[in-house]
């Protein structure tokens, strides 16, 4: 260290460059708080969570059109699913609602109701369209009573990498025998597995194993009836086959390996499409609905659903943009911009032309669509199916004194919630 | 700059210092007086100290505190203490995986960059032209922040990673590994991915220890015929034994917390301590999340003593 | 030293080469990887060459609204964090380095036993507090959990730095009827100041990597670690990249400024005592 001492305009400068920094910051401002609730009469505060290229779209065909028709400004907030449900609780205990209206993802729907977050829509069932499908409908209730509006729909589709079957002279599987025997023969041939589903625990694993179930005729409120057995059992003759990165497979990790050839076969939301083919320019990417088991195909019926907080002070204009986002001219719209099915049968929109193969496929798989079982406990549901899962399919326990156990926490989280 | 250093055995010290007689001075005063002049004197000192103490204490100290004892929390309910959460703890089969990798890692990075760490060290008490270059480029790593390591590992130890591509192109394997996952593979990935990072302290740790050897002993060495291994082994490392054993505490001490890189390279596949914790606290499991952080807190501790202990033993031996 | 080419010498260089080439080979593939396109890199063999290079990853990182709140968030809490932890730790350092030598021991050795603690025994708690007082997703809420790593070392650093400090030079101050305030500040500043920038350099380079603290007290808010993070989890190879090399470049100009002050006779002090 040098013993002369510096010279006091260095430590005149040290000074001015923090200050100037920590200004620069200020300045720079954190974060607008859109959240603080605002005297702002004119104005919604619409929380959905969405991709930047997904908000450009929503915020022209929208957003836009709403403040031109009404007058009213709408004010978009970006928040996951799981952030909104902690926002809305803190919110709703502090009794300073500022979110008027919000999009959830229909798996995330059950704390909503169970803390008492959201408004009874019983009144204005009237607002959905005459034209909604039936099969929407079942998950918009709990217990009887109206909580959500329908929005737009959404399934999984069966992604595959075309070069690589013909290259083995294979087809995408129908059925689970043909799935098992696509997978032995890739793993055979290459000695990794090839075959890819989402592993990782909670969301992803739920609708994997959702699926499968309903597949093999069980249910996942019953894991010990016939089918479900038959189902887990199934999971457990694939899993030698898997790609072994299916233990970190979820909606986003898997475009990364299909893209990358880690898998040539794996399910995943259609907004898969649009980052596999699109962004990462990969050839030769197929899709389809899927692969049927013994009780026939089945899919878990994803998607968002409209909610309204309880105790928003703008509750009128929030229904009003309620019904402006379930008609027709932007249902449509948002078909064609961004390939979104439609929650009305009448609503009709030309997809641009490589995203066809995908919305055929979605189209085909929304028909075998199932909604989950609507019951308030379906977190606890989850956790038990990734843990048996776990169990079961990785770390190959026998199935039924197994799923006997999980069963038992199912029945206990049943018991509790009423 | 003075630093602790480890124990020194008890044995004749240095000459002891004549003994200076006190001066003859009236009598102490008392405890009182002495109070108030100490504080007369020394107000500032301490109010100087006092942020410092209180944020360690408030900020460090409390925590760990209140850590240990959240471990002793039921969950439901709040009985106080328990063996509720550890014995949840140790039934399950991730928190004993953890414990493992987390000792492996350990293990495994700590011996290797002391071999690595030791080559470079020696390689740089040498001089050779380009040995600047060379130690510039030796020390990159050190600044990198602990997360791009990972990050960067990323594309080494993947699937479709460089390193499946070199076993590939030498003909050592064909079909890839899959690297990050629960076992010897995972933990060796990640052990060599703190390593990249860490290796460059351990060197400067090691070359400070070469170069404080006197140059003599090299040269009576010399004289006596010596090979060049006896001499390292029998003159250099016993020399470097205080160097060696500050980089093994040191790097072991970080490696029994690491964090960054097993979240980045391997999430819950390949868990450890640390992401442990922190994949409890994430999911609301609080208590069972203390109760971890202390059991990693004891290994540190039983580690640290042990090691003291061993070398204790070794000196005494000697 | 001979000029033959003997196989040690050989070797030798042939090895030194080898560990120069590993010591940066991983941050040249970061780059490399930000600067390619997808079909160098989402392809089951990856060239060690860029075939399709492309600036649109730069390109859609680069943009204001995507690069500058974290790069905000890191900078204030990283310049927050030096700034506090000098003046927390400097006046209590060059309190401790006036201590007798025995004191001055056990004061360094226990601030040094702090950094046995894991920080996830610190952080659990600490989230927890700091949830219910409502720092969480703050700039004051992160800097104060930084501080906890940073201010034992920046005060070890600045004991040796006191500690150089001759006292004649401040006795000389107080005999010429400075107080002890004037000639702290007027006399042991000055001097203390190198040590001072590198102990706030130290800090506030930890300070702008830290990944642990971020990820337990940020939630909506993002450091440009917790963005590198983030993408890492989402499997986006490319962002991950891109973020990595901006998070990067500012810790390699900064170490590499340090270097003159981490000589080996630094440590070597700590190792010879």
């Amino acid at each position: 260290m040098r013993a002369a001492p510096l010279p006091r305009y260095s430590r005149r400068r040290a000074l001015g460059v923090g200050a100037g920094l920590l200004l620069v910051a200020a300045c720079g401002g954190s974060a607008e708080d859109v959240l603080t609730p605002e005297a702002d009469a004119g104005s919604l505060r619409v929380v959905m969570g969405l991709a930047e290229s997904e908000w450009r779209v929503v915020r022209e065909v929208v957003l836009a059109p709403f403040e031109q028709q009404t007058g009213v400004r709408v004010v978009p907030v970006q928040m996951e699913a799981a952030d909104l449900v902690r926002q809305l609780d803190a919110q709703v205990q502090a009794g300073a609602v500022s979110i008027d209206l919000f999009t959830q993802d229909n798996n995330q729907l059950a704390p909503l109701v169970a803390k008492g977050l959201v408004e009874d829509l019983t009144p204005y069932a009237d607002l959905i369209p005459a034209e909604t499908p039936q099969a929407l409908r079942p998950v918009l209730e709990f217990d009887g009573r109206l909580y959500f509006l329908p929005y737009r729909p959404n399934v999984q589709i069966t992604y595959y990498l075309e070069p690589h079957f013909a290259q083995y002279g294979l087809t995408p599987p129908q059925t689970w025998d043909e799935l098992l025997a696509v997978g032995r023969a890739f793993e055979a041939r290459e000695k990794f597995g090839r075959v890819v589903i989402q592993g990782v625990p909670g969301g992803p694993v739920g609708v994997v194993v959702t699926e499968f179930l309903w597949q093999g005729g069980g249910d996942p409120l019953e894991l010990t009836a016939p089918g479900s057995a038959r189902a887990f059992e199934f999971l457990q003759q694939l899993e030698p086959y898997l790609s072994p990165v299916y233990q970190t497979a979820k909606f986003d990790t898997i475009n990364t390996y299909l893209a990358s050839e880690t898998a040539y076969l794996g399910q995943n939301w259609p907004f898969g499409a649009d980052v596999i083919v699109k962004q990462y320019r990969k050839q030769g990417v197929g899709a389809y609905s899927g692969w049927a088991g013994p009780a026939g195909e089945f899919h878990v019926l994803g998607g968002e659903v409209i909610g309204i907080p309880r105790g928003t002070p703008r509750r009128e204009q929030a229904l009003e943009f309620a019904r402006f986002l379930m008609s027709r001219p932007v249902q449509e719209a948002l078909v064609q911009r961004l390939a979104w099915p439609p929650m009305r049968d009448d609503a009709f929109g030309a997809v641009a032309e490589w995203q066809q193969p995908f919305f055929a496929a979605v189209q085909a798989a929304l028909r075998q669509a199932r909604a989950r079982p609507n019951v308030v406990y379906w977190g606890e549901v989850e956790r038990v199916l990734s843990d048996a899962f776990r169990d079961i399919v990785t770390n190959k326990q026998p199935v039924p004194p197994t799923l006997a156990r999980y069963q038992a926490q199912i029945e206990q989280a049943r018991a509790a919630a009423r | 700059m003075e630093v602790s250093r480890p124990p020194v055995a008890p044995g004749p010290g240095p000459a002891a210092l004549p003994r200076v007689p006190p001066p003859l001075a009236a009598p102490r005063p008392a405890l009182p007086e002495r109070l108030r002049r100490g504080w007369r004197r020394h107000w500032l000192d301490v109010a100087l100290v006092v942020p410092l103490a209180a944020y360690i204490l408030g900020f460090t100290l409390l925590p760990v505190l209140q850590s240990i004892a959240l471990g002793f929390t039921a969950r439901f309910g709040g009985a106080f203490p328990t063996l509720a959460n550890y014995e949840d703890l140790f039934a399950r089969p991730d928190f004993g995986l953890a414990v493992l990798n987390t000792v492996g890692i350990t293990l495994i990075g700590v011996a290797l960059e002391l071999v690595v760490g030791l080559a470079i060290a020696l390689m740089l008490a040498r001089a050779f032209p380009l040995r600047g270059l060379f130690r510039t480029l030796v020390l990159v790593p050190m600044g990198v922040p602990t997360l791009v390591a990972g990050a960067a590992m990323l594309y080494i130890v993947g699937v479709n990673g460089y390193l499946n591509e070199l076993l590939f192109r030498l003909g050592l394997i064909d079909a890839p590994i899959y690297w990050p996952q629960s076992g010897p593979k995972g933990m060796f990935v990640i052990a060599l991915a703190d390593m990249w990072k860490t290796t460059p302290i351990v060197v400067l740790i090691l070359l400070a220890g070469l170069e404080a050897i006197p140059r003599d002993v090299y040269e009576a060495a010399s004289v006596d015929g010596a090979s060049a291994w006896r001499q390292f082994r029998d003159h250099t490392l016993p020399l470097l034994m205080p160097a060696i054993t500050m980089a093994v505490i040191l790097r072991a001490i970080d490696a029994f917390r690491i964090f960054d890189i097993a979240l980045v390279l391997a999430g819950r596949s390949v868990p450890v301590m640390s992401t442990f914790v922190y994949f409890e606290y994430f999911f609301g499991n609080l208590n069972t999340a203390a109760g971890a952080a202390t059991v990693l807190l004891l290994m540190i501790v039983v580690f640290v003593a042990g090691y003291f202990w061993l070398v204790e033993r070794r000196r005494e031996a000697v | 030293m001979s000029t033959a080419w003997t196989p040690g010498r050989v070797g030798f260089y042939a090895l030194a080469a080898l560990f120069g080439l590993l010591a940066v080979a991983p941050l040249a593939i970061l780059l490399k990887v930000s600067l390619s396109g997808p079909e160098d890199v989402l392809v089951q063999h990856p060239p060690f060459w860029i075939w399709h290079p492309t600036t649109e990853h730069w390109a859609a990182v680069l943009k204001p609204e995507v690069i500058w709140p974290p790069l905000r968030k890191s900078l204030v809490v990283a310049t927050g964090t030096a700034v506090l932890a000098v003046v927390i730790a400097a006046p209590a350092a060059y309190v401790i380095a006036r201590l007798p030598r025995g004191w001055r021991y056990g004061v360094v050795l226990a601030l040094l036993f702090t950094r046995m603690f894991p920080e996830v025994i610190i952080a659990t708690p600490i989230a927890v507090t700091f949830l219910r007082a409502g720092l969480i997703d703050t700039d004051i809420g992160l800097i104060l959990a930084h501080l906890i790593r940073n201010l034992p070392f920046v005060a070890w650093i600045l004991v040796g730095t006191f500690e150089v400090i001759p006292r004649d030079l401040e006795e000389a101050s107080w005999v010429d009827g400075n107080g002890r305030l004037g000639t702290l500040w007027s006399v042991v500043l000055p001097l203390a100041l190198p040590g001072i920038a590198v102990a706030a350099i130290f800090a506030w380079l930890d300070s702008w990597n830290d990944l642990l603290y971020a990820i337990y007290l940020l939630l909506a808010e993002r450091t440009l670690p917790l963005m590198t993070y983030y993408f890492a989890n989402r499997g986006s190879v490319f962002d991950v990249a891109t973020f990595s090399v901006v998070l990067t470049v500012p810790v390699l100009v900064l170490t590499l400024l340090l270097q003159q002050y981490i000589r080996a006779g630094t440590l070597g002090g700590a190792v010879k005592g």
